[in-house]
């Protein structure tokens, strides 16, 4: 948790600064929050703005509460909530529920002998096999495909999506404004009865969108092989979309049991932002998302990483051109030095007057892009302040590194100048402004505070505390982090590196 | 309108308040769902200045953000072929090569130290220039804006930034299978050179000069050849006022040259694109498609959406949800405002399933001429398209947006109007008409990019395979430097290498040693300093101060460079290094030494007058470093120098004006120089004694312990 007292006290140091109209202040009489009795908790923004508003419902639970066997699970959970419920997808949901329990027995006996190491009969796999593939054309015969997408489509819904990180799970669509109570229904509907149908084609699905983003992308497939290095015992070395052996593994019932589990209302919080009374919305929502049944939160997660003791390196030889990352083990979002990250992340990489762009890009001239961000790949837990470059033809990954090297090595002897760090104050300020001009914006992010931290006022103070960082923290910080036992590398080297044009080769 | 809207909420509340009484959850069918209250966005006023700019002003009081863009005409597929590529330099290069007043890095350090941002960049049709600030800031960025729109001057330095991520593009731009799917199809559905479809290459990049951006900039940007948006936290007179302060003067230009960029013809065929580091194959279906203010362009909306809008459309039902072949899935006819789209379809599926979806694909096609849309198909798309219809002008920034859209193409200004009247006409005849009309099967190109020997059954099943060559071409680099000279320049540098000693005298130089007096301008007022300089070509230079504070001592080279004072040594920072490095590069010495090093680019630039002499104006550029030399060419003397140098307070533009020429052993030198930083006297310059080749000692050159 922030330390509410020292929050308090940069905040009045914040106000001090031109108040903009859209302040801390302004937001206290747009947004409530309720708690329902089963624990979800609701909150409201009301920005009249035009007829229409967007949600966000977070799930505290994205690829953290995976072990081996089950990664990917969150994100397929994801997938499956928007299959529709018992009454939306299906024709007769009697006889479906009774096809998918089929298909899950035929679909168990097939796992357990295809995976036989000792005596599997192929003989009696490939039967199984297609014992459990005629079970789901049964299954399949009851279906009304993707009902529940054409509902919100039909009804005027835009934007609809989902993501799942490490951290969580969040869903989004917007709506006119007079389908609120609609809107109640559908998103409620969809956790309180989900149905796990068509479930192993979405799983091909699933598998397909690992094989997009990971597989078939030089630097998707590095980064996966950088966060598996650097993390040992957490699960943020695993990948959100799962290694492929669970994806072609893991089943309905397993999804299953992830959502009783983790889908209970007192792991998830709804925002509700645009042209909505909060006096009509907060009733709706006690009626509709009043009806999942209460449960407790689920206990904290309890492994740490443990500290790092030597520094990793991973090096991936391809014929793609090459790229370079390094990371560094940081606290998460609720250690008191998040802000002070937070100040190098914008001193490194916001802008054409970061360091990292002025060196590696404007002067140097080594790389396209460069840039360093904290909280990798998630905040929730300690994870990653990680460094990349991108270089030009020509250029290598050791150039890349030297330079990046460089820079963190000024940040650990020398101080910001003042001018440094009153622009990175600025800049905070008036992006912190630019965040609050949409519905699904506001939505995502007071959602995500409120539900992170408790409440979604961290939004701001943690622009107030970004206020109160001091050149001796960011001085501070950078000498504990970056360090060379605390690093993992990784890098692509090219096999069929790019020449520099113009000059023949390097100069 | 005022009526219907207090209508719309109290039919909200009546029909929502029973909910609330009976506290019922009620089935999805059964939920009312009242009209939607009445909404008349508000409409940005229209003002068009005597010099033919035309402003939008859109009030916008929720946030104190003031927020401005310019749209010029003209783009990328006006640009010559052979210089693909120059408007993505001239959209970068615009800002960062800051104006005549400021540097960009100076501009960077004004708006960021504000939270402000300036920005310019370049499309197919149009480029723009953009601004965003919080409202107390607005007079300062505008006029920062203003500064950039009218005195752009696109130094060179930033030119080779933005070549370089351009060419960092290029480099990687066969890396990811997606990327290469979408390029090649535009290539198949547009033909290959089409201005739609070219892409920039090392040699194209190369082949941009920065005469060739200002020449854009000079042709384009003009006042009635832009449309300009503002929105945010302000008072439309005021706004008004101000903007016709700042624009009203600025002169009227001729009209931007408006082409009809060719399309070329789809080229019907299988194509294949061989990639073996991957699992996935990317499929890509596509042949022309129409323009926006075509009769049939309602009709294909709804067809679209039938076809690929959203989760219950048949390409995601079908390919994505029943056979599990795809994540990624879509398609449709694409309109576009002034210019045929292309209809594509695009998937990528497993290796192993390439050929299943291929097939289901195609199947997806013929349907849509066999299985023209149902009743309810229609019906489902329909709604959807209206039922949105609200987000279209959700907020005022959009309205605007829109409105600026339609009066840059010439289209009613009431389109968005017209096209829910025009969707709401659409019937299943239309649907099935427009399809066979614009969906052909026998014309479209299948692509395919992906790893052959894993496929399930060979492309060669679909037709005769054609597979495309999308190996990067080399920059070719000396034909690319020498591309950026002009034959007038090498004649006229070949004029002054002679006039300084002739070519073969000047190889044989090494060496130069210098003393001179020096006077220095400091914050504290005229500094006179004796110095000592060596030059060892072509990268070493060690100077020897004496100033009133004491003795100092810098060496710069590429192995070691650093300072020394009576207290001590220490490294030079890295960019004063590199500045330094970039002036020994364009000594003129060093620069006649390679006269005929392709490396080195030299182009006429014109003339100026300086003092009687109407001087001839070489740009000079090698390795990253620019210099501008002002030369007599009657006799060949360099009269002055201009570049952008790191001043002691910063990037500076530095001209050095060069007299008293002398020869010292053959060799010419100007014993007197004057310097000036952006237009204020620096200093001066006056040698005593100059020694062609001196004996020198490499350990001088050492960084001592």
């Amino acid at each position: 948790m922030h330390k509410p007292l020292a929050a308090l006290a940069v905040l009045a140091i914040a106000l001090a600064h031109p108040a903009p109209a859209q302040d801390l202040a302004a937001f206290e009489k747009k947004v409530s929050v309720k708690t329902l009795a089963n624990g979800l908790t609701v909150l409201v923004c009301e920005r009249p703005e035009a007829p229409v508003f967007s949600f966000f419902t977070h799930v505290d639970v994205g690829g953290d509460r995976e072990v081996p066997g089950i990664t990917g699970l969150a994100h397929m959970f994801e997938h499956m909530a928007f299959k529709g419920t018992d009454r939306i997808g299906t024709k007769d949901y009697a006889k479906e529920k009774a096809a998918l329990e089929a298909v899950e027995s035929a679909y168990a006996a097939y796992d357990v002998e295809r995976r036989r190491s000792v005596g599997r009969d192929d003989g009696k796999v490939a039967e199984l096999e297609k014992a459990w593939k005629d079970r789901i054309a049964e299954a399949d015969a009851h279906v009304v495909q993707n009902e529940f997408g054409e509902i919100v489509e039909r009804e005027g819904g835009v934007g609809l999506n989902a993501f799942t990180n490490s951290d969580e799970t969040g869903y989004f669509f917007s709506f006119p404004a007079n389908r609120l109570e609609l809107w109640a229904y559908l998103e409620s509907e969809r956790y309180l009865k989900p149905v796990m149908r068509e479930f192993y084609k979405e799983r091909d699905v699933v598998h397909e969108e690992r094989r997009m983003r990971t597989e078939s992308q030089p630097i998707g497939r590095l980064i996966e092989q950088f966060l598996a290095a650097a993390f040992t015992a957490h699960p943020y070395g695993q990948p959100v979309v799962g290694w492929p052996s669970d994806l072609t593994t893991f089943s309905a019932s397993d999804a299953a049991e992830f959502h009783a589990k983790y889908y209970v209302p007192s792991n998830m919080t709804v925002a509700v932002v645009g042209d909505v009374k909060a006096a009509l919305v907060h009733p709706l929502v006690e009626t509709y998302f009043g009806r999942l049944p209460k449960a407790p939160k689920p206990p904290p997660l309890r492994t740490v990483e443990p500290p790092q003791k030597a520094e990793r390196e991973v090096v991936i030889h391809d014929a793609a051109q090459p790229f370079y990352v390094e990371g560094y083990h940081r606290p998460g979002f609720d250690h008191p030095d998040d802000a002070v990250y937070d100040v190098i992340q914008d001193l490194m990489s916001s802008g054409r007057t970061s360091r990292l762009y002025r060196s590696l890009v404007r002067d140097k001239k080594i790389a396209a892009a460069a840039a360093g961000f904290g909280g990798f790949p998630g905040v929730k837990y300690p994870g990653l302040f990680a460094f990349f470059g991108v270089p030009t033809p020509g250029h290598t990954p050791e150039e890349i590194q030297a330079a990046i090297r460089a820079e963190i090595e000024r940040v650990k002897t020398e101080d910001v100048s003042d001018a440094e760090l009153e622009t990175v104050k600025t800049r905070t300020r008036a992006n912190l402004i630019r965040r609050l001009d949409s519905n699904q914006g506001l939505a995502v992010q007071l959602g995500t505070y409120q539900a992170r931290s408790g409440d979604w006022r961290e939004l701001f103070r943690d622009v107030a505390e970004i206020q109160a960082v001091t050149k001796a923290d960011v001085r501070r910080v950078a000498n504990e982090a970056f360090v060379d036992q605390n690093r993992t590398v990784a890098m692509i080297q090219s096999t069929q590196m790019a020449k520099a044009p113009g000059s023949g080769g390097t100069r | 309108m005022t009526r219907r809207a207090t209508w719309g909420v109290l039919a909200v509340a009546a029909l929502v308040a029973p909910a609330l009484a009976s506290g019922q959850a009620k089935d999805w069918r059964e939920i009312q769902k009242p009209p939607l209250a009445a909404f008349t966005p508000q409409q940005p006023k229209r003002i068009v200045l005597p010099n033919g700019l035309v402003i939008f002003l859109q009030e916008d009081h929720e946030l104190p953000l003031v927020r401005g863009t310019a749209r010029i005409r003209g783009g990328s597929r006006e640009e010559p072929a052979a210089k693909v590529g120059l408007v993505g330099v001239y959209g970068q290069v615009w800002r960062t090569g800051g104006t005549k007043r400021l540097t960009g890095d100076q501009l960077d350090d004004d708006l960021e130290a504000r939270g402000a941002r300036v920005e310019t960049g370049g499309g197919l049709d149009s480029t723009f220039a953009s601004w965003d600030c919080l409202k107390e800031s607005f007079d300062l960025v505008f006029a920062t804006w203003v500064d950039l729109v009218r005195n752009p001057e696109f130094r060179e330095d930033k030119i080779a930034v933005a070549k370089n991520q351009i060419n960092t593009g290029i480099a990687r731009r066969n890396d990811d299978a997606s990327q290469i799917a979408g390029r090649e199809a535009r290539r198949l559905g547009y033909g290959k050179d089409s201005p739609y479809a070219r892409v920039a290459e090392y040699a194209s990049v190369a082949a941009v000069t920065r005469d060739d951006l200002v020449a854009w900039h000079t042709a384009s940007v003009h006042p009635n050849n832009l449309i300009l948006g503002v929105v945010g936290d302000f008072d439309s007179k005021a706004m008004e006022a101000a903007l016709r302060k700042a624009l009203v003067s600025w002169p009227r230009g001729p009209a931007a040259p408006r082409l009809a960029a060719a399309v070329g013809e789809a080229q019907p065929g299988v194509y294949f694109v061989p990639k073996d580091d991957v699992t996935q194959s990317q499929i890509r279906m596509v042949h022309a498609g129409i323009r926006r203010d075509s009769p049939d362009y309602f009709a294909l909306e709804v067809m679209n959406e039938i076809l690929g809008g959203g989760f219950s459309s048949r390409l995601v039902s079908s390919i994505r949800s029943k056979k599990g072949l795809a994540y990624s899935v879509g398609g449709g006819v694409g309109a576009a405002f002034d210019h045929p789209g292309l209809f594509q379809l695009s998937m990528g599926t497993k290796s192993g399933s390439t050929a299943a979806a291929i097939d289901a694909l195609y199947e997806e096609v013929d349907n849509l001429v066999r299985a023209p849309a149902t009743a309810d198909e229609l019906a489902r798309a329909k709604d959807a398209i209206l039922n949105s219809f609200v987000f279209n002008f959700d907020t005022k920034q959009e309205v605007m947006a829109e409105r600026m859209l339609y009066e840059f193409y010439g289209y009613p200004l009431d389109f968005l109007e017209r096209y829910r009247a025009g969707i709401e006409k659409v019937t299943t005849d239309d649907v099935a008409r427009v399809a066979r009309a614009h969906v052909h099967k026998d014309k479209l190109a299948l692509l395919v990019v992906g790893k052959a020997p894993d496929f399930d059954r060979p492309l060669a099943g679909f037709g005769p395979v054609a597979t495309l060559d999308i190996a990067i071409p080399e920059g070719a680099p000396a034909a690319q430097a020498a591309s950026g000279s002009t034959p007038e320049g090498r004649a006229l540098l070949a004029k002054v290498a002679e006039a300084m000693g002739g070519r073969a005298k000047l190889q044989s130089v090494r060496s130069v040693r210098q003393k001179a007096s020096m006077r220095m301008k400091t914050p504290q007022g005229d500094m006179s300093i004796d110095a000592e300089s060596l030059l060892v070509f072509p990268d070493k230079q060690r100077q020897q101060l004496r100033t009133p504070m004491g003795e100092m001592t810098n060496v710069v080279s590429p192995e070691a460079s650093f300072v020394s004072m009576p207290m001590g040594t220490r490294d030079m920072p890295a960019s004063q290094k590199e500045n330094a490095l970039k002036e020994l590069r364009t000594n003129p010495i060093a620069l006649a030494q390679r006269a005929d090093d392709a490396a080195v680019s030299v182009r006429a630039a014109g003339s100026e007058k300086i003092g009687e002499v109407e001087a001839r104006i070489l740009e000079l550029s090698v390795e990253g470093s620019d210099v501008r030399w002002f030369v007599d060419a009657t006799n060949g003397r360099i009269l002055r120098t201009t570049s952008h140098t790191m001043g002691p307070a910063g990037p500076a533009e530095q001209t050095l004006d060069y007299s008293d020429w002398r020869m010292v052993d053959g060799v010419a030198f100007a014993f007197k120089r004057t310097i000036k930083r952006n237009g204020e006297d620096a200093g001066a310059i006056e040698l005593s004694e100059v020694t062609i080749n001196p004996d020198v000692d490499p350990k001088l050159f050492e960084k001592p312990r």
